[in-house]
């Protein structure tokens, strides 16, 4: 660059418009992006908080009626088991399938001999959409020819009702993510545990250190970034859970398996009252944002 | 001395011992059958005339296969429907979702620009948001566009989720600046080092993102639900869980159809096993 030959006016022009350029090429590589972002889930967002101020729109047009719903929702009893029963979930589905995931992934990293057939097998029902991985759960829960029953009945005699017991219902709900998400997560922490230095284990060993103090000193800590990626993750998606328990028990028996979601898609359909759930909408957007809040701080770095 | 702490090294060769790998076969073994014997005994269902379902002891194996369920299943409801419509409408997501979402990565990724904490920190914060206390206000909202009920219902919404974005970016991000500065140099336009270099090199993040995105649609319920009524409309989720609602559940139709469904994602995952098992993983990690 010769600056002699320009001017510093001329050079401060130049500059503005070779910045304007620049910003203006990078927002057109985002300009797709930001408008369907803006408009599905921004606005939405937006008019998410406006509804829970609202009455009425489904049939006729919406109706503002101040805090009415949120006076409703404080005084709501099932709102607040609505959202025990989701935490419930979350602590049932959440820490089982982490500790089962954790024990297959440690047994595909000992073995060498077949591990891609297991990991296949493992990780097929990962494939299969939620619903219907519960669908599924039918034939292993159903009296009469589940799977479990058949052998509930050679054992026990009698077959129990895993969905129409009121303590029963929800770790039975739980029980089809852990069986759908536990070949995720195993092959989650086992590339996790692949990509640890190996030179650690080799110093801890000449320390003496078996297979268990290992894990519990060297493997677990070191693992803690794989983890609060996959707590968040997990309680993120779990905390909306939905799918299974509309098609096994629909909120019952006695709403022991109604979540907020659930009770969400009731007030829209069943009971024709969008801004009451459009005020659960955002109850749920808290807890969420709350626990993840909570989840970020309990994972950072101590150093 | 040096011979010495050479075999003590040796020595001590992480390999597992004996009855460790024994322990890892039979609890792999356990998770194998937990895993594939539901496939299995829905397929043994699919094929059994219904009323022998309620026989005790079961038969695993019937002694004449029965093929009404799938017969009535193809004719009798809008099974083929749903199969098509789900995969038309994953496609179209897929594809457009990686172009949008590459542009916007790229974006982050390498161009200098006034507001870039700000839209990234929008973005990533976004991914928190619960997609299910969305449902209300967008139902709404695609109702007064008018797309109720239509694919486009389903195709739009599904194009604003921000965690694509993220993970092509930590694709591009690791690729080198001098690429990139060499081109500009060259005289190339940003849109042509956008295709014509930055795209081919990111390949492998482009294939996971496409199956993460095609996954995520395929099993989507709550959605499809809320926003299409029509049954020859629907998605296979939804479809399928419709088939229960009848006063009298047919179990042999529900499980010829979840045991049909689950082909094409088969082979699908069998054709991209690898892209399935290893590199999504490692790579939704750093995203």
């Amino acid at each position: 660059m010769n600056d002699t030959t320009v001017s510093a006016t001329e050079h401060r022009r130049l500059r503005r418009w070779l910045v304007l350029r620049r910003n203006l090429t990078a927002y057109l590589f985002l300009a797709p992006a930001l408008v369907f972002f803006g408009t599905f889930l921004v606005w939405p967002g937006l008019s998410l908080f406006v509804q829970t101020f609202q009455t009425g729109g489904v049939m006729s047009p919406a109706v503002f009626v101040g805090t009415e719903n949120w006076e409703r929702t404080f005084a709501d009893p099932l709102v607040l088991k609505t959202i025990w029963n989701t935490l419930r979930y979350c602590l049932m589905a959440i820490p089982a399938v982490f500790v089962i995931a954790m024990i297959f992934a440690l047994a595909l990293n000992s073995i060498s001999v077949g591990q891609t057939a297991f990991k296949t097998m493992i990780y097929y029902p990962t494939l299969q959409p939620i619903l219907i991985a519960a669908l599924m759960f039918t034939f292993v829960l159903h009296q009469d020819f589940g799977v479990l029953n058949i052998v509930m009945r050679a054992i026990a005699g009698e077959p129990v009702n895993f969905l129409g017991n009121e303590d029963l219902a929800m770790p039975t709900i739980a029980m089809v993510e852990v069986w759908k998400g536990m070949g995720f997560w195993a092959l989650l922490f086992l590339a996790g545990i692949q990509n640890l230095p190996k030179d650690l284990y080799h110093a801890a060993e000449l320390d003496g250190a078996g297979p268990v103090r290992r894990f519990f000193q060297l493997t677990l800590p070191l693992l803690k970034p794989t983890f609060f990626f996959s707590v968040t993750f997990a309680t993120i998606v779990n905390l909306q859970v939905f799918d299974s328990i509309f098609i096994l028990t629909d909120g019952g028996p006695f709403h022991s398996t109604a979540s907020t979601t659930w009770y969400i898609y009731r007030s829209l359909f069943t009971f024709s009252e969008p801004g009451y759930g459009a005020t659960l909408s955002f109850v749920l957007v808290l807890v969420v944002l709350v626990l993840t809040a909570i989840q970020s701080y309990a994972f950072r770095d101590r150093r | 001395m040096w011979r010495l702490a050479r075999r003590k090294r040796n020595a001590v060769s992480l390999k597992p011992t004996l009855p460790m790998v024994t322990m890892s076969y039979g609890v792999l073994m356990l998770a194998a059958v937990i895993s594939i014997v539901p496939f299995l005994y829905i397929l043994s269902t699919s094929v059994k005339d219904t009323n022998s379902l309620f026989s005790y002891p079961p038969e695993w194996i019937p002694d004449e296969l029965f093929w009404g369920n799938y017969a009535k299943l193809l004719q009798e409801t809008s099974f083929l429907n749903w199969t098509l419509n789900t995969f038309m409408i994953g496609l179209a997501i897929t594809v457009l979702k990686l172009v949008i979402d590459a542009m916007a990565a790229y974006s982050l990724a390498k161009l200098q620009f006034a507001g870039k904490r700000f839209v990234s920190a929008t973005l990533l914060l976004a991914v928190a948001i619960p997609v299910a206390a969305l449902i209300i206000p967008l139902f709404f909202l695609v109702r007064s566009m008018g797309l109720l009920n239509t694919y486009w219902a389903l195709i739009l919404p599904a194009l604003a989720n921000p965690l694509g974005i993220f993970l092509l970016r930590s694709f591009i991000v690791s690729l080198p600046d001098d690429l990139i500065h060499s081109a500009r140099l060259d005289g190339a336009g940003e849109l042509r080092i956008f295709a014509q270099i930055i795209l081919p090199l990111i390949s492998s993040g482009l294939v996971v993102h496409a199956i993460f995105t095609f996954m995520l649609q395929y099993t989507n319920f709550l959605w499809p639900l809320v926003a299409i009524q029509s049954d020859s409309r629907q998605v296979l989720t939804v479809g399928i869980s419709s088939l229960k609602s009848n006063f009298v559940v047919d179990w042999g139709l529900i499980s010829a159809a979840s045991l049909l469904a689950t082909i094409p994602i088969t082979l699908l995952f069998l054709a991209l096993q690898r892209f399935f098992l290893a590199q999504s993983l490692s790579s939704a990690l750093k995203g």
